[in-house]
């Protein structure tokens, strides 16, 4: 098949259905693009249906003209528009249609004006437009057209090439100019749709239809290297976690060039590498150490263009900085004293961002303390001491940091997770500190462990390992029955006008064991919401909150 | 007369829309490949009898071509129309809305869209509002700007049972904080510039009723539009009501259903509570 010198109506017809095509093959991997603006994974889907749409409308048209065609389109499209990037797509139609008007055939020169117009209305149509999505991919579209027709181009087919050219390196600039692509480590989907139905008619006019059935869309790879993708709040992010050296990246233009020779070559040299590209321009991206290395390397297979090396720790202190935004609890930092990984995994996933380890018989000192204080990324620290033994310690960090410390005086962990749960996330850090601090008294806590020693407390002779149960630090039931202990203590909790138990295990014990322990509670007590989660604290077999 | 138009997740139901004169505008909400008008097509309680494992529905705005189909409706009767829809950080509703502004033939229709940056009653109490002052007469110019100023008293607040449908319906917005927690907890969120942010962390169902009663009840002489909403527990609901009315005697407490396209992101067992505060500050 000969490739086109200019469009009829019927082309233009059967380059859209085409286009159309190529899109529905990659749906499912615009729709893994999508964050933006509503992370909900349909824009590809919304543009496809779109697309659908507008070709419902000219399955019927009359075709005697380009223009007959491109306005049933674009009405189509308006009347289907299914999503933000459904609308915007419309919109583009619409523009194309519009500069279309009139035009019976469609050459080099027509489709530049079509481009121009379709990104006004792009951006028209737009009330708050933001760079960096399907609108910059548009505009710059328009742009690479126009300025090859003013260069006296007239050939529809090297337009198309220009402009579908521009679209990719638009696509792969997205996460530049967008902040939450590049947290999400994607380019923009609106715009990769766009890039994949220009391209689907780019390859309709080169008359690879065809061939087309057995190949896939390119997915754009990002221009800049793209941050880790899982949330993490500023500190947990580990120093041997933060990547180093240079990201590098390059045009590399020359004749056979072999991007798998190149690929073999380069993996040695660095991480996160991608060669992408043909025989004549080759994009690379990688991660090194020696960046001098790398370029030497390849400027013995041909010429460089767009070189640009940047220096990643740089970029990861942006990184940290962006994170920062993120933190769960605003401009507040949460610091607490827990013993057991179960615990610390609870305190984490309720916000607090420094864990300091310790309790009963480990108490952590000031200066453990003050260390996580300063490592927090919120100059207003909350800390949660967790224990009667270390709420000293904590303040004495207000003596010591120039940071806006409060403590709130927990002394068991489950007051520390009431407290946690009071917090407000409208109010400011004065009424947290206050809001967290009337909470300690919504909770009691229960605590089984073995005594120690044999002695006698409010009159009850306990033996040395004997299982004893602390109601809120006060021993208030011995036995040699386990079980029996937790009840009695539970009972003089008040369980019976209580909502919720949640019941942390220790170290020492499986959760099987923690298990029919919780359905001994529920005999007692059915009407309580019933927790079991593993504490993994040492010394106390069980650790009760009674809300 | 100036005419109001909505979208359905204000939860203004047919009868309320039909009484007050308020055109709806449905959006459309998705199992599969099946697609359903909101409101018109599919009811609250058939929506949630689909929501049943892990099936995610998903929902699309209304195209410009529907709004402009409206629009042209209306022009026939009237100079003068409000379009006020659900949060833009929410849907792109605003943006068909706003589109559509260029597809009406009549000349001389003026058309004001307001970005609500709320939904469900939220909306709802706004739009309530707008059609009684259009009702009474009001210019375009007035309706909008007193609209307008009322979204800064506007809130919403809703006791969720999971955050699951809105984590996976990219809605999460500044509550992202609260997913992942390793307790069962039960937040608590509200609407915060247009997206949903988070107020509250309760343990229990009945600590959540007790937060939404308490929010009302601090406003207490100072309430100029009050709604409650459930998705499936009309009990709760109702028995909300209940307390707020033994409180509240001469309040007007309006009652709906969350919309199938708010149930999507909301999952069963919403509870919510939205008030509208009246002129005095805080």
């Amino acid at each position: 098949m000969q490739p086109f010198r200019n469009l009829n109506g019927t082309d233009f017809k059967e380059m859209f259905s085409v286009a159309t095509g190529w899109l529905e093959k990659s749906v499912a991997e615009v729709n893994a693009l999508n964050v933006f603006p509503v992370p909900d994974g349909d824009t590809g889907t919304n543009m496809l249906l779109t697309m659908h749409s507008a070709l419902e409308e000219i399955k019927e048209a009359d075709t005697a003209s380009v223009s007959t065609v491109t306005r049933a389109m674009s009405h189509g499209a308006l009347m289907g528009a299914r999503g933000n990037s459904g609308v915007i797509l419309s919109q583009i139609l619409s523009g194309l249609a519009q500069g279309l008007e009139n035009a019976e055939f469609c050459d080099g020169a027509a489709i530049a004006r079509a481009f121009e117009q379709a990104s006004k209305a792009a951006y028209k149509g737009v009330t708050n437009p933001v760079e960096g999505t399907i609108l910059t991919v548009i505009k710059d579209v328009a742009k690479a057209a126009k300025t090859r027709a003013l260069n006296g181009e007239g050939d529809l087919n090297l337009i198309m090439e220009e402009a579908v050219t521009a679209a990719g390196e638009s696509v792969a600039n997205t996460p530049t100019l967008l902040k939450v692509l590049r947290e999400a480590g994607v380019v923009d989907a609106g715009g990769q749709g766009l890039y994949i139905i220009l391209d689907g008619a780019r390859r309709y006019l080169r008359g690879e239809s065809e061939a087309m059935q057995f190949r896939k869309p390119q997915i754009i790879s990002s221009a800049i290297p793209l941050a880790p993708v899982s949330f993490t709040s500023p500190e947990n992010i580990c120093d041997d976690e933060i990547p180093f050296g240079y990201c590098t990246n390059l045009l590399l233009k020359g004749q056979s060039l072999d991007a798998d020779k190149i690929t073999r070559r380069l993996e040695k040299k660095g991480e996160s590498l991608v060669v992408v590209g043909d025989e004549s321009t080759i994009r690379i991206h990688i991660h090194t150490l020696d960046p001098g290395g790398v370029i030497s390397y390849l400027t013995t297979l041909g010429t460089l263009d767009n070189v640009n090396i940047q220096n990643m720790d740089e970029q990861h202190e942006d990184f940290l900085e962006m994170q920062k935004d993120k933190s769960p609890t605003g401009d507040v930092s949460l610091v607490a004293v827990v013993a057991g990984e179960g615990f610390a995994e609870v305190f984490t996933s309720l916000g607090v961002s420094q864990i300091v380890p310790g309790g009963q018989t480990m108490n952590p000192s000031t200066k453990d303390i003050l260390q996580a204080v300063e490592k927090s990324g919120s100059d207003n620290i909350i800390i949660l001491p967790n224990n009667k033994n270390i709420i000293l310690a904590a303040e004495q960090t207000l003596k010591v940091s120039k940071k806006n410390i409060k403590v709130v005086p927990t002394k068991t962990m489950p007051q520390g997770v009431a407290a946690l749960l009071a917090f407000d996330y409208d109010a400011d850090f004065e009424t947290n500190h206050r809001l967290m601090s009337e909470a300690i008294d919504t909770v009691k806590t229960i605590e089984i462990t073995r005594a120690v020693r044999s002695t006698t407390i409010n009159g009850m002779n306990i033996k040395r390992k004997q299982t004893i149960a602390i109601l809120d630090g006060g021993i208030v039931a011995a036995c040699n029955e386990p079980d029996r202990c937790l009840l009695d203590a539970l009972a003089k909790a008040g369980a019976a006008g209580a909502e919720v138990i949640t019941l942390y295990y220790g170290s020492d014990v499986e959760e099987a064991a923690a298990q029919s322990v919780a359905a001994l509670i529920n005999q007692d007590y059915p009407q309580l919401q019933m927790e079991v989660i593993k504490g993994g604290q040492q010394h106390y077999s069980y650790i009760l909150s009674v809300e | 007369m100036v005419k109001i138009i909505t979208d359905s997740t204000s939860d203004i139901t047919r009868d309320l829309a039909k009484s007050i004169g308020v055109t709806v505008v449905p959006l459309t909400v998705f199992f599969g490949k099946e697609s359903f008008l909101d409101r018109v097509e599919i009811s609250t309680e058939e929506f949630y009898k689909r929501l049943v494992g892990d099936v995610f529905p998903t929902t699309t705005q209304p195209s410009p071509g529907v709004f402009a189909e409206v629009y042209n409706q209306l022009a026939e009767e009237t100079s003068e129309i409000l379009v006020l829809v659900i949060s833009s950080k929410l849907s792109g509703t605003y943006q068909s809305a706003i589109n559509a502004t260029s597809m009406i033939k009549k000349k001389g229709v003026k058309i004001e869209v307001i970005d609500s940056r709320n939904t469900a009653m939220a909306l709802g109490l706004l739009t309530i509002k707008a059609a009684e002052m259009a009702a009474a007469g009001a210019s375009l110019e007035k309706v909008a700007a007193a609209t307008r100023e009322s979204i800064a008293r506007v809130q919403p607040v809703m006791y969720f049972e999971t955050l699951k449908y809105l984590a996976k319906g990219g809605r999460i917005g500044k509550a992202q904080g609260l997913v992942g927690s390793l307790l069962s907890i039960k937040p608590i969120v509200t609407l915060d510039d247009g997206e949903v942010a988070p107020l509250v962390r309760v343990r229990s169902k009945k600590a959540g009723l007790d937060y939404l009663y308490n929010f009302v009840a601090g406003h207490a002489g100072n309430i100029e539009g009050l709604a409650v909403e459930h998705a499936t527990s009309p009990e709760d609901a109702d028995a909300l009501v209940e307390r707020l009315a033994a409180l509240f005697p001469k309040e007007k407490i309006v009652r709906s259903t969350v919309s199938p396209v708010l149930g999507t992101y909301m999952g069963p067992n919403v509870v919510g509570v939205f008030l509208l505060r009246g002129n005095k500050p805080g």
